[in-house]
């Protein structure tokens, strides 16, 4: 009992993350049904942003985290307006290849400014345990998984209540649809783009204080998160949540029943596997989208 | 017959003639290149062209052919390099591991395409990058078979055998007899994308990349010509795999990346996809390029290379040869010449 529980707690962990960032990939994916594989880039640059500052700058962490976001959903806005506007009039390939192109620069110029050191920020909750059902939690895992939730709970919300999420969500159910009631597309892609770069910030921070960073960290993330949402359901928000918490636990479990090599495979073979008997996706609508 | 088809017909004899140069000059520098350029650096670059044109021109089958992009090629190149090394090594004649590196790419192309192309449009690209990437963690972990990280040394040189004769490329310090070798594999490459694209099937596939609703409505089985295709690059790639490791002599996952799959794409689409000149144009452009640059910074390398895909995309979406076709035609019609 005790085992499954801590397997459990330390899958919480790494399935927050994956959350995070699958869930602002499908929010792109929804409103623009652009793979947007450059916001592995948000991530890095909100692990980097956290580590300066806290660093650097000595500011704390909880003052480094909203920073990291607003500074990762402000170049997220910037790849928009600069890459992906310009660019709407091609097809989803042709985006996701200038995606991959975006992955690709920012994550080089990142290793020229940064160099390929490890980083890793300290720990704002040194020392802290928490007893759960016998098992025990860190300090930190529980604020992790805690912010992954207070941040789903907030994108939720604003999906649900605000007349901008009501709009971000009409376009990504009927596009035409959207337009001719007269709704700013402009605006509803900015927001998506803003949001998402957020999240994925976000993400960077959370994780640059358990897992140690360097600049190759952009594309690995981003694979596995697409992986996620493939598997989950491509532009569902509840299949990115889930498809996440499942793919965090099944990878944990191979790590500690098979092997921790084999453990970075989880995502890819759940992958294929929903492909294979349900090209949809776990909480996929329709077929995908061409 | 209409007076346009007549046009037509007749525009294109003649322009026969001028392909004809094009290609006799192609093929005259082609063979003349290894003479011309000497030293050691220079083959090598030579020879990694011809490599990469065979990996290029079978990328386009998909790419050109039929509007497929696929971004996991060098993950197929890996198993034909693996496959080949490993049976070489293990005393295969050096025939037969090539042939089996095309077969094994190309099972693996069938393992890929049979899920992979269930999904359209991006989503069927995304899914073959992230095959590449699984790909890549499979050569590294499987270190029985593979040696993981650490590479697999030793591979023998290439030896053929014919009638009594008997020659060993020993490609690390002579490269001229290697690069031929390439070269007619490479030759081999473009007369089978050429009969492609002018067969029954071919036309099926360029009906595919036009719509596939429309294709699939007129009968054709567009699963499985696309499944064809797909197999058929694979093993094209294996077939490169193969060359590369016995010329390299050591092969290591950090051949066969995700990178090396964007940079065959990116070869493809700078050239010109859909084109005859083009995938041989774009391998030989970049990987002289990407040559003079890594010697600058690597790093710096990977941020050109990206900032030129995207300018590519925007501003030459048919690529250098599309983009010359374009230019030239523009001219003949001002001057009012051919």
């Amino acid at each position: 009992m005790e085992t499954v529980v801590q397997l459990v707690l330390n899958a919480l962990h790494s399935s927050s993350l994956y959350a995070l960032v699958a869930l602002g990939l499908t929010l792109v994916l929804g409103v623009l049904d652009i793979a947007d594989f450059a916001q592995g880039a948000l991530y890095m640059v909100g692990a980097y942003v956290a580590f300066f500052a806290t660093s650097a700058f000595g500011l704390s962490f909880f003052l480094a985290l909203p920073l990291a976001m607003v500074v990762a959903s402000l170049l997220a806005v910037t790849n928009y307006v600069a890459v992906y506007r310009p660019l709407r009039r091609f097809s989803g390939a042709t985006t996701f290849i200038a995606a991959l192109g975006l992955l690709l620069i920012l994550q080089n110029l990142a290793l020229l400014a940064f160099g390929a050191d490890f980083r890793l920020v300290r720990n704002p909750f040194p020392g802290v345990r928490i007893s759960v059902l016998g098992a025990t939690w860190t300090g930190y895992q529980a604020f992790l998984a805690g912010s992954m939730v207070a941040l789903v709970a907030l994108v939720y919300l604003f999906l649900r209540r605000t007349p901008l999420g009501k709009a971000l969500r009409a376009v990504s159910q009927n596009r035409k649809g959207a337009l001719v009631v007269g709704l700013d597309p402009f605006r509803v892609e900015v927001a998506a783009f803003a949001l998402a770069g957020a999240l994925a910030g976000a993400a960077g921070t959370l994780a640059s204080a358990v897992n140690a960073f360097d600049p190759s960290i952009a594309a690995i993330v981003v694979i596995k998160a697409f992986a996620i949402v493939i598997f989950g359901g491509m532009g569902s928000v509840p299949g990115a949540i889930v498809g996440a918490l499942i793919v965090g636990l099944a990878e944990n479990l191979t790590g500690g029943l098979l092997s921790t090599q084999y453990a970075e495979l989880t995502a890819f073979v759940l992958m294929i596997a929903v492909l294979l008997a349900r090209p949809r996706g776990l909480f996929g609508a329709q077929e995908a989208k061409l | 017959m209409s007076a346009e088809a007549r046009a037509l017909r007749s525009s294109r004899r003649a322009a026969l003639p001028w392909r004809l140069l094009v290609l006799a000059l192609g093929l005259a520098a082609a063979l003349a290149a290894p003479h011309v350029f000497t030293g050691l650096a220079a083959q090598h670059l030579l020879v990694m062209v011809a490599i990469n044109v065979i990996l290029v021109v079978s990328l386009d089958i998909l790419v050109g052919g039929a509007g497929l992009i696929s971004l996991g090629h060098a993950a197929f190149m890996g198993v034909g390099a693996y496959t080949s090394a490993l049976l070489v090594k293990g005393g295969w004649a050096f025939p037969a591991g090539l042939l089996a590196a095309a077969l094994a790419a190309a099972a693996a192309g069938l393992v890929v395409g049979v899920p992979a192309l269930r999904l359209k449009g991006h989503y069927f690209s995304v899914v073959t990058f992230i095959v590449g990437i699984i790909a890549t963690i499979l050569m590294t972990n499987l270190v029985d078979l593979t040696r993981g990280p650490m590479g697999l040394p030793g591979i023998p040189f290439v030896t053929l055998r014919l009638f009594g004769w008997e020659h060993t490329f020993r490609s690390i310090v002579f490269k001229t007899g290697f690069y031929y070798l390439a070269l007619v594999f490479a030759l081999l490459t473009l007369l089978v994308r050429w009969r492609l694209s002018r067969s029954r099937f071919g036309r099926s596939l360029a009906a595919i990349r036009g719509d596939e609703n429309l294709a699939e409505s007129v009968g054709i089985p567009t699963y499985r010509v696309k499944l064809t295709a797909f197999v058929v690059a694979a093993a094209f790639a294996g077939l490169a795999g193969s060359l590369y490791a016995h010329y390299t002599a050591f092969i290591s996952p950090d051949s066969f990346t995700f990178v090396h799959s964007f940079d065959l794409f990116v070869m493809n689409l700078v050239g010109g996809a859909g084109t005859f000149l083009g995938p041989i144009v774009g391998p030989a452009f970049l990987t002289l390029l990407g040559n003079a640059l890594r010697e600058l910074s690597p790093a710096l390398s990977h941020v050109i290379y990206g900032a030129l895909l995207i300018g590519v995309i925007v501003v030459l979406p048919d690529g250098i040869v599309g983009g010359a076709k374009r230019a030239l035609r523009a001219l003949g019609q001002r001057g009012g010449g051919p």
